[in-house]
């Protein structure tokens, strides 16, 4: 019998393996680091922003890498990278000239065929981008530091298209990382930004790691949001991924982190109560929530019905619902576009300010010719700010006679199945909710727009309205941008490109220890500080 | 395979030791009457007392002092209890109380439910596989294959296939259930097989469809009834768990995994959200269990606590 | 001895090929497209059909079956559609936190319980033994989250005593590591614990009905003596095989537990996994899991050979 040898090595073998899981390599440390701990919107899944376009990772993309111009708080697009432009009167020819001395974080100098390769992978996939690329001729690099795009239109906006902060973001890469097809993803991630990313300490799902960039060369001006002289006082900033809002409450209490991005709004009082921590608007900005239609199916195909519905909405019933009791969360949202912008406007808006009339719209859905077509809504129940709007829309559609069915499902479904064009009955949809970034709604951003087949899900088609974004790209002072929008949001209520469920804002939650944070569209860690 | 494993039924979460099988029901003598029969099985009174509440609360759940359980107002969001709403309101203006009166149905059908799919299919494959040599081992392979996929986990990858609906949750835990059910049978079947009276049966030209309805269907029944109560009351915990992960039933539906899973992100802040639908589920797994565990006393003197 | 080994082990094969199988076609047939995550919210329909077809998923199921399966045969268990790395490095990197987890939370639950259970047997019908099988029977009554939620209340914020979240390795010492999974164990342990001590109670009871505890006991050794010494290794056979069927249920609480205390393991991994539809992560972990749950029935089945030489092999 051999029982007793077996136990003994079997009990040596489990416990060598079981050390060798255990032990983690050895993380390099300097003395005493500042180490801020910052938890993020969401986990930090995928690291391409040209690739993938969720704001998670715009916001990481803007440490590690760097941009040719930079929106500042005051809406200007300002120089970043760029030491000099310069456009050709008839407007076709644009020469741009980098600072000197900017480096990626492998070392090397940054050089106009690195910016060259990274325009034309960006260019493939963002809209604007496209549009660009149409006009394009030539996109060369004259020299070390010298680029030059011409074109055979002249495009007006190409400086705001080059900073706009709209994902995805034109962020310069090694010609070597940018020469991936756009299609893929990219596999290194060095940059010429203020911080290095640190990749042998991500773990999706968990964590990401960022260190201050010893080489990064400022622009002399402040920083202000993406513009400006972009200065790190921190020496590492760990994003760690919270899957449970409750536990990134309590740690914030506890002081095991000391930066939350985007706290529930109900859980405020918490640190309003709490000694040691600070609570903020995190971007004045804010954001659209947004209601969208099928408008290729019934019964939205017909808009009677999408007006129906648009007369119905109280927005200040899904507001509520979204960001809780505090009224200063949030606004009615007339319209498509920012409040407290040059861009905002009210123009056509009238029907939500009246907001909520059921009786009004039940009239007007039995006057469409509704005949009691399924509207089939999906909704995501891990995304709480689109279950809030759905728990809404639920309750406001079954008030309107209309026969819903509810399909309750995940952000991922739901992006799956709102690429269907299909009639409800084969896999179609008809309506489901979702959010803009109120940095974006300044011009014609993706949820505008109403070019069929080519807007965005729903699939919105309205001449006057694609007309109206065409005068906004050939704009060139505010005021022809501003008498654009105003058309583009006329329109769109009409046609009900989208129904706007209202403007929110969210606040931001740091410990006292921090110093530092700008209020902005996302989180800026240049110009942060923190005391032990 | 070994011996061993089969030699113990297998645990699921609340699915515990019945460690011998019992051989068929005891006696019941109707003389003693029912209160006497209570009196000496009081976990048997206690559990189904309580059950028989929850089910008079999930039946007349309408006339409870109940509102409509799904009528939102957002601008009475998240209140505390209070003599208008007795168990406060949700994060969209819900009331809780009735919302939690209303969960007693979808909770305590969720575990009934499970434990009548769970049982009824693992009994049907358990006897087969227990009787024909030649469906045994195939069939018990792929049993292992889904069991060793943690229960859990299985659930949430159903439900992740599958549009959210109460069926589909009863579907999703009880495909996990089934395997240990199986096994149970099956071990009861193999060693009733070798009884004197099936074996005589069986010589005796009885068809196998016949002895098994005949002969051993009825005695597998009484293991099997105190593993369903285990079944159900684990069925409960796991539909909670999985509105937790945000893989459970469709939020429309006022189950008290739903309400919980809304609520317990507000734990510090409102925890009366979490609390009535918590203590709602606990005393209700408790009745199932404690009812379960009088039942296992019953069937099986064995390792009945006689003092 | 070794014949019936290799035997045991061969029959472990056909167990993880089903396994293979099942979760291959289950996620094979489910809704939800990774292609439209990855692009994201603002990416056009036009973008999420290239992606799909860049990452393979508009081949046929046995196309992508065949694929997988035999790269799987050379350990190769694909990479995450989401983030580009090895499924064997995303796990290797959560294995850690969620082993330690669970080690941890059986050292407390086998520490605690036995003894309860030996306990409760030992006093059979007074009112400890009632105690203590109330207190099983409420473990299996409270889900896992709110059990954790009470913990953190009391130890962390109240307290202060332990830390909210988070997992530090063993090699930054042995006590930070320990202090942050006290509370993820002991919220998780809780149904562990009450299943091992009715598992334990039960076959103590069967075991002290019998003779030669008996005759032990009249020989005048020492109660204590005979429950630990006597008693507790002849009832040990269930007691381990509980252990090891209870490991499932370990792992479903794991999931719960790594959420609630933000613990990077391989239960949120899945999780997350397939709430993305990452297709390759699910499997493989789900793969894996398998593994260890055979491996550790295996091995705990060799164990019973080596306890009780009565079983026959």
């Amino acid at each position: 019998m051999h029982r007793r040898w077996f136990l003994k090595n079997l009990a040596t073998a489990g416990v060598a393996a079981g050390a060798g899981i255990l032990a983690k390599p050895t993380l390099l440390r300097a003395a005493s680091p500042k180490v801020l701990r910052f938890v993020p919107q969401a986990d930090l899944a995928n690291f391409d922003p040209i690739w993938g376009t969720q704001l998670v990772v715009r916001n990481a993309s803007a440490m590690v890498w760097d941009t040719l111009y930079g929106f500042d708080e005051k809406f200007r697009i300002q120089k970043q990278m760029l030491e000099s432009d310069d456009v050709s009167a008839d407007g076709l020819v644009w020469t741009f000239k980098l600072r000197p001395g900017l480096k990626f974080h492998d070392g090397e100098p940054v050089r106009a065929k690195d910016v060259v390769a990274s325009l034309d992978r960006w260019s493939q996939r963002d809209n604007m981008g496209v549009m660009v690329r149409a006009l394009q001729k030539e996109l060369v690099a004259r020299d070390d530091r010298t680029f030059r795009w011409t074109l055979g239109k002249p495009f007006p906006k190409l400086r705001f298209v080059l900073g706009k902060m709209n994902t995805p973001v034109a962020f310069i890469m090694p010609e070597r990382i940018a020469k991936t097809d756009p299609f893929k993803k990219i596999s290194e991630y060095v940059g010429s930004g203020p911080f290095r990313f640190v990749a042998n300490e991500w773990v999706p799902g968990s964590q990401a790691v960022f260190e201050r960039f010893a080489d990064y060369l400022p622009r002399d001006e402040a920083a202000s949001w993406m513009a400006g002289g972009k200065r790190v006082l921190l020496d590492r900033v760990e994003w760690v991924t919270m899957p449970d809002p409750s536990t990134a409450a309590a740690a914030l209490q506890n002081g095991e982190i000391d930066w939350w991005e985007d706290p529930l709004p109900d859980l405020v009082p918490l640190f309003r109560n709490a000694a040691g921590v600070t609570v903020d608007i995190a971007d004045p900005m804010g954001n659209v929530g947004s209601f969208r239609m099928n408008h290729l199916q019934p019964p939205f195909n017909n808009v009677k019905v999408r007006r129906a519905v648009l007369t119905a909405i109280s927005q200040s019933n899904y507001m509520q619902a979204v960001v809780g009791d505090d009224p200063k969360l949030w606004k009615p949202l007339p319209g498509f576009f920012t409040p407290d912008t040059p861009w905002y406007t009210e123009d056509g808006g009238e029907v939500l300010k009246n907001g909520g009339d059921l009786a009004l719209a039940k009239k007007m859905l039995a006057e469409s010719g509704y005949a009691g077509e399924p509207v089939v809504c999906l909704i995501a129940q891990n995304q709480s700010i689109v279950k809030a709007m759905g728990d809404v829309t639920i309750d406001l559609l079954k008030r309107l006679g209309m026969n819903v069915e509810f399909v309750a499902t995940d952000w991922a479904t739901v992006g799956s199945r709102r690429a269907s064009k299909a009639p409800v009955a084969e896999g179609g949809w008809s309506m489901f909710h979702s959010w803009h970034k109120g940095a974006d709604c300044i011009g014609p951003y993706t949820g505008a727009r109403a070019s069929g087949d080519h807007a965005w899900f729903g699939w919105p088609s309205d001449a006057n309205v694609e007309k109206a974004f065409d005068d906004w790209f050939a704009a060139t002072n505010l005021a022809g941008e501003q008498d654009a929008l105003r058309r583009v949001n006329r329109y769109g209520l009409e046609s009900v490109v989208y129904a706007p469920t209202g403007f929110f804002r969210t606040y931001a939650a740091w410990r006292n220890s921090v110093s530092g944070i700008a209020k902005g569209p996302l989180p800026f860690f240049w110009g942060v500080n923190k005391t032990a | 395979m070994s011996a061993a494993p089969d030699r113990f039924p297998d645990s699921a979460v609340g699915v515990i030791a019945a460690p011998e099988m019992p051989d068929i029901l005891p006696e019941f003598t109707p003389r003693a009457g029912v209160i006497g029969f209570l009196r000496r099985n009081p976990r048997i009174a206690v559990g189904g007392t309580i059950l028989l509440l929850l089910l008079f609360c999930a039946v007349f759940a309408g006339y409870l002092g109940t509102v409509d359980p799904a009528a939102i107002a957002p601008s009475r969001r998240a209140r505390p209890p209070s003599s208008e709403h007795w168990f406060g309101t949700d994060m969209i203006g819900r009331d809780l109380y009735s919302r939690v009166v209303y969960g007693t149905r979808v909770s305590l059908f969720v575990g009934f439910a499970v434990a009548l799919v769970a049982s009824g299919i693992g009994l049907a494959i358990g006897l087969v596989a227990g009787f024909l040599k030649w469906v045994d081992g195939p069939v018990m392979r792929v049993m292992d294959g889904l069991m060793s996929i943690p229960p859990i986990l299985l659930a949430v990858a159903l439900m992740a296939l599958t549009r959210g609906s109460v069926g589909n949750v009863v579907i999703a835990i009880a495909i996990a259930d089934v395997p240990r059910v199986c096994r149970l049978v099956r071990s009861s079947v193999l060693s009733l097989r070798e009884l004197p009276f099936i074996e005589g049966a069986v010589t005796a030209g009885s068809s196998t469809p016949r002895v098994i309805l005949r002969h051993v269907l009825p005695n597998t029944l009484a293991p099997l009834t105190v593993q369903a109560t285990y079944i159900c009351a684990s069925a409960m915990i796991t539909e909670a768990i999985l509105s937790f992960i945000g893989a459970g039933s469709p939020p429309d539906v006022p189950s008290w995994g739903n309400i919980m899973a809304e609520g317990r992100m507000l734990w510090q802040v409102k925890p009366f959200i979490i609390a009535f639908p918590a203590v709602s589920l606990s005393i209700t797994v408790l009745a199932v269990n404690l009812l379960g565990d009088g039942l296992r006393d019953l069937l099986d003197p064995r390792s009945a606590t006689k003092a | 001895m070794y014949g019936y080994i290799a035997r045991r082990i061969l029959s472990t094969i056909p167990v993880v090929l089903i396994v293979g199988v099942i979760v291959f076609s289950l996620l094979f047939v489910a809704p939800g497209d990774p292609a439209a995550i990855i692009a994201g919210d603002q990416a056009s329909p036009a973008d999420v059909e290239r992606i799909r077809r860049t990452l393979g998923l508009d081949q046929s199921f046995l196309v992508q079956f065949g694929h997988w399966f035999s790269r799987v045969m050379m350990g190769d268990l694909g990479t995450s559609i989401f983030n580009g790395k090895p499924v064997t490095e995303l796990i290797g990197l959560r294995l850690g936190p969620t082993l330690s987890l669970m080690s941890v939370t059986l050292t407390f639950a086998v520490l605690i319980a036995v003894p309860l259970g030996v306990l409760a047997a030992a006093r059979q019908g007074t009112w400890v033994d009632t105690g203590v099988m109330m207190m099983a029977v409420l473990g299996f009554s409270l889900p896992v989250f709110v059990v954790g939620y009470l913990v953190t209340y009391v130890f962390a914020l109240q307290l202060q005593a332990f830390p909210v979240q988070g997992y530090r390795p063993l090699d930054e010492g042995f006590w930070p590591w320990l202090h942050g999974l006290i509370l993820p164990a002991l919220s998780l342990g809780g149904v562990y614990i009450a299943l091992i001590a009715r598992v334990t109670r039960a076959a103590m009871l069967e075991v002290l009905g019998q003779d030669y505890i008996r005759t032990a006991r009249a020989k005048g050794l020492g109660l204590g003596r005979v429950l630990f010494l006597h008693a507790l290794k002849n009832a040990s056979v269930p007691v381990v095989t509980s252990i090891g069927l209870g490991l499932a249920l370990l792992i479903g609480g794991a999931v719960v537990t790594e959420s609630v205390f933000a613990i990077p393991g391989v239960g949120r991994l899945t999780v997350d996994a397939i709430l993305q539809r990452d297709y390759p992560v699910i499997q493989g972990v789900v793969l894996v899991f398998s593994f260890v749950y055979v491996g550790v029935n295996l091995m705990l089945d060799l164990v019973y050979t080596l306890l009780d030489p009565r079983i026959a092999y």
